[in-house]
């Protein structure tokens, strides 16, 4: 049995060490660390600690941290290159245990474009990792479709994760719920984001993955059916629900019943294994958690664990 | 809401520093540095381990060296000597961080009187709450007279004795696979100490002993009615008791370390809320993964047991 | 077989048959773009056009789809929490005052909750005091949220602990277009109604469970609107939160699942699916009619979809279109 986690990120260490060294880092002034002591570790302890969760492979992502849309673009583009270039050495040092996940500048879609060229084409690396938002702005803006364009062509893949402040934080930041409903809000909203501005129809071969389980786009979709029924979404062929299946998920629901619903709704074939590492967050023992879902098929456990991303990734297993 | 935990490893910073740097450390073999590369939160810095407790709502470890360090097989003195380095360290933090760590010595348990020498100065110079030890030394149970002495020591120096098994159990002769010899056999180590204790008279001959058996007494009282039984059908049960031995659960300590709502239900009723303790077993993958939270929820235990569990009763045995 | 619809809105005669050229606090009506508004200000309140059927019209619609009783709420045009607390209370005791009558008029047909000036606390619970024991009315329904104050805030205090000791229904539900999602709805493709209705009336119940609203006052009852949102399915990350973070455990007691079933929904969810998972997660005891009548996103045929559900055995949707509110709300 094998298993490959989408959702596990990454602190590069030339932020560590220019941190604790009190150097600026890409514009970024020297702060103290804070930073969950796991992301200090290196790759080879990391692969440790995923030989006792059971994962054999990370697809690695820079954090949410460094996204930094509000930034100097061509700063940040030089950023992310340095956080893609570290990624990338883990592939190349363990390239049975890791695969990448890029960063790329979304306030420059034209740098956006070539970063994930150079990740995808020149670095192999399997896609990026993305906000829900960039600065203010949602993905059906036209000014993002040449970036899903290319990432059509390139096969590349876009984990969609939330950076920085959620919807929910502006009502109440108390009791961790800007992350605990926030997230899930978020996601929910850029799935309508995406669909509701034709961005699925525009580019049929797009491969988007909603972290946490795409949050409540599954639960909510019936709400946003019935706007469409009503005739305020006339801009799409199909109501809503008929795009859930061209989105993949992770498994990230914190809730057996969740993750059952959202199987049956978007399809067995569209949810992947994604555990959060090392976050607070994260699922504590992923591999034994999916393994010992009750309502799950043995079938549906192994595509889940590993089967989909294998075919998601073009990975392929001795 | 406070929470102190019994149960929670350290390794020494010197040994760590030596690991390093690829340099001995008291003889250390490879078998440690195999330890402490499996499990990287072994070789963190006290500095993330306190995040961590920020994280997992731990206020306070009160700190035991690896289990891996007992080394009661090797030379006396070399070890004793190592575990007055592991002490010093363990006091220092305890002085860095009052507020957020206690400390358990680390004792020579192969020389006695050695172990009886660290315990007493651990608790008059070092300000440590007690020590560590492991079921049993070399094949001895603490039954045997030889252990009297530091005993005595710990009876008059308040200190608190947590029993903790070291690298191998009873139940890895048997099977030695799918991690019964520590699922297993840590339970069935701690059930025989119990008895070793209370059969072997220790109990009665220091009633001021305060023994605490982590991973919540193991076996123990779930298996007392057998123990009991025993006593009343065979003489050489009685030779040093003159009562049941289940009527000796009050006067031990136990941690909530049971993996179980049910089993932890049952320690409570059968040893009384006033001798359950926090412990977690950190950082190890056996632990209780989010401890805090664990315990707060659990529907069978009121508002009052969770707190006598989570710090009330260690502040009163430990004066915290 | 009997039918309550706990979600059915209405506005009171005085503001939906305001003469052009007269003010009904500090309102005025506006025709635009062929709708008519209330407006005041910046603010411009959309006057549905079945606000202006008499009585005996809305029974005629609630009989050609078989429901017996509208639970009257007025239409959120009546919440006015920004202006000042004297305003408030004002239209809020002509809204009930209005309400109660028909309830007294038709008492087989109409039940009804009260509007509430939530913006003076005090007041609120004055008039909910007033609404209970003078009016019968059943209850009051509220916004998630008192201009950005959520109701876990100490100032509501005594309000819920009023509502516990009149034993009134509280009926969560958003005001209009200003959710959560409202931000990112840049588009007018109506998120900030699909998705943020679903978004609020989640951070409410999590806002009552984790700022401890629901220990302190275990006798109060409590309705969410639009099946509660997101609250069931998203149950299992606010229990991971609670787990992991000391702030989440503050206040709550209990890991915040738990609550489920101390709380109520209206099944107004467009999604058997969703239906049949919230049964499942908060039993059928605790799900209630709402069609949120007269809007365009309720449910068009309410007691014929609830009846033609596959996965609803019979007593589950006889505990639906009637028997739960019967027995929690005496009606």
């Amino acid at each position: 049995m094998r298993s490959i986690d989408i959702h596990a990120h990454v602190t590069p260490q030339s932020y560590i060490s220019a941190m604790k060294g009190g150097q600026v880092w890409h514009g970024v002034q020297p702060e103290p660390l804070d930073i969950e002591p796991q992301l200090e570790w290196t790759p080879e302890q990391r692969i440790k600690d995923m030989d006792s969760l059971g994962v054999d492979v990370q697809v690695a992502s820079t954090g949410a941290q460094f996204y930094y849309y509000g930034g100097d673009a061509q700063a940040v583009a030089a950023m992310h290159r340095e956080c893609n270039d570290e990624v990338h050495q883990m592939t190349i040092d363990h390239p049975e245990r890791f695969r990448g996940l890029a960063q790329i500048p979304m306030q420059d879609v034209d740098l956006a474009i070539a970063e994930l060229d150079r990740c995808v084409n020149q670095l192999g690396m399997v896609g990026a990792m993305i906000d829900d938002k960039v600065n203010g702005k949602t993905f059906d803006e036209p000014e993002f479709l040449p970036l899903w364009k290319a990432a059509e062509q390139m096969g590349a893949v876009f984990l969609i994760h939330q950076g920085g402040g959620t919807l929910v934080r502006p009502r109440t930041r108390s009791y961790h719920l800007p992350n605990t409903i926030g997230n899930l809000v978020d996601r929910a909203v850029t799935f309508a984001s995406f669909v509701m501005g034709g961005v699925m129809d525009a580019c049929p071969d797009l491969k988007i993955c909603l972290a946490h389980g795409g949050g409540y786009a599954c639960y909510g979709v019936g709400r946003m059916d019935r706007s469409w029924d009503v005739g305020r979404l006339p801009q799409i062929p199909q109501p809503p629900s008929a795009y859930l299946s061209r989105f993949y998920y992770d498994c990230l629901t914190h809730s057996e019943s969740a993750l059952r619903m959202l199987i049956d709704m978007a399809g067995i074939d569209k949810v992947v294994f994604g555990t959060d590492w090392p976050f607070d967050m994260q699922i504590d023992w992923p591999v034994s958690w999916v393994l010992g879902l009750e309502s799950l098929t043995q079938d549906e456990k192994e595509a889940i664990l590993w089967k989909n991303m294998e075919k998601l990734l073009g990975i392929t297993s001795d | 809401m406070r929470s102190i935990d019994i149960h929670a490893h350290i390794s020494p910073e010197g040994y760590i520093r030596a690991l390093e740097q690829g340099e001995d450390w008291y003889g250390i073999t490879a078998g440690a540095n195999w330890f402490h590369e499996s499990i990287p939160r072994t070789t963190w810095t006290p500095e993330q381990r306190l995040t961590d407790m920020d994280s997992l709502g731990v206020d306070v470890h009160v700190l035991s060296t690896n289990a891996i360090f007992y080394l009661y097989d090797q030379d006396a003195t070399r070890v004793a000597a190592m575990d007055r380095e592991c002490n010093d360290y363990v006091s220092q933090l305890t002085r860095d961080h009052p507020d957020r760590f206690a400390g358990l010595a680390a004792l020579p348990m192969q020389d006695v009187a050695a172990s009886a020498t660290e315990l007493e100065r651990a608790m008059t110079q070092l300000g440590l709450k007690g020590a560590m030890i492991d079921d049993s030394v070399n094949g001895k149970t603490y039954d045997a007279p030889e252990f009297y002495p530091l005993w005595e020591v710990a009876e008059q120096t308040g200190a608190v004795i947590l029993i903790h098994q070291g690298m191998q159990t009873v139940v890895g002769d048997r099977i030695n696979r799918y991690h019964l010899p520590n699922t297993i056999g840590n339970l069935v180590e701690r059930a025989i100490t119990y008895s070793s204790f209370v059969f072997g008279g220790v109990m009665d001959k220091y009633p001021g002993l305060r023994i605490c058996l982590s991973h919540g007494g193991g076996y123990t009282c779930f298996g007392a009615g057998r123990m009991d039984r025993g006593w009343q059908v065979r003489s050489e049960a009685r030779v040093n008791i003159n009562k049941p031995p289940s009527t000796y659960l009050n006067r031990f300590w136990y941690d909530c370390l049971t993996h179980s709502e049910p089993g932890l239900r049952m320690l409570i009723d059968s040893v009384g809320i006033d001798k359950v303790l926090f412990g977690t077993d950190w950082p190890f993958d056996m632990q209780i993964d989010w401890p805090v939270s664990w315990v707060l929820g659990l529907e069978s235990l009121t508002q009052e047991e969770k707190e006598a569990i989570l710090y009330k009763n260690l502040e009163n045995l430990l004066g915290i | 077989m009997r039918s309550i619809d706990i979600h059915a809105h209405i506005a009171p005669a005085a503001a939906s048959h305001l003469p052009e050229g007269q003010t009904w606090h500090g309102f005025t009506r506006q025709e635009m773009k062929g709708r008519q508004f209330l407006v005041q200000g910046d603010k411009r309140q959309w006057l549905h056009p079945a606000y202006s059927l008499t009585a005996d019209e809305r029974i005629a619609y609630m009989d050609s789809v078989n429901v017996d009783v509208h639970v009257l709420t007025t239409w959120v045009g009546m919440y006015n929490y920004d202006l000042p607390g004297d305003v408030g209370a004002g239209i809020a005791r002509e809204c009930n005052d209005y309400v109660a009558d028909l309830t007294r008029s038709h008492p087989e047909r109409f039940a009804g909750m009260a509007t509430l000036p939530m913006q003076d606390v005090n007041a609120a619970v004055a008039e909910l005091e007033r609404s209970v024991n003078e009016l019968g009315l059943k209850g009051a329904q509220i916004a998630d949220h008192v201009n950005n104050k959520t109701l876990d805030h100490e100032d509501f205090l005594p309000f819920w602990s009023a509502a516990e000791q009149l034993g009134a229904m509280i009926f969560f539900h958003q005001e209009g277009d200003d959710t959560i999602v409202k931000p990112r709805d840049t588009k007018g493709w109506a998120i900030d109604n699909s998705i943020g209705n679903l978004s609020d009336r989640v951070v409410t119940f999590a806002t009552l469970v984790f700022g401890g609203v629901l220990d302190r006052f275990p006798d109060l009852k409590v309705c969410l609107a639009h099946g509660g949102g997101f609250t069931c399915f998203g149950a299992g990350r606010m229990d991971r939160g609670w787990q992991v973070r000391s702030e989440a455990r503050e206040l709550g007691a209990n890991i915040p699942s738990t609550y489920l079933n101390k709380v109520y929904y209206d099944c107004l969810t467009h999604s058997e699916a969703v239906l049949r998972y919230m049964i499942d997660s908060v039993g059928i005891d605790r799900i209630f009619l709402g069609s949120d009548y007269p809007y365009d996103m309720g449910i068009d045929e309410p007691t014929e979809w609830v009846n033609s559900l596959e996965s609803l055995s019979q007593d589950e949707k006889e505990a639906i279109l009637w028997k739960n509110l019967e027995r929690v709300l005496g009606v």
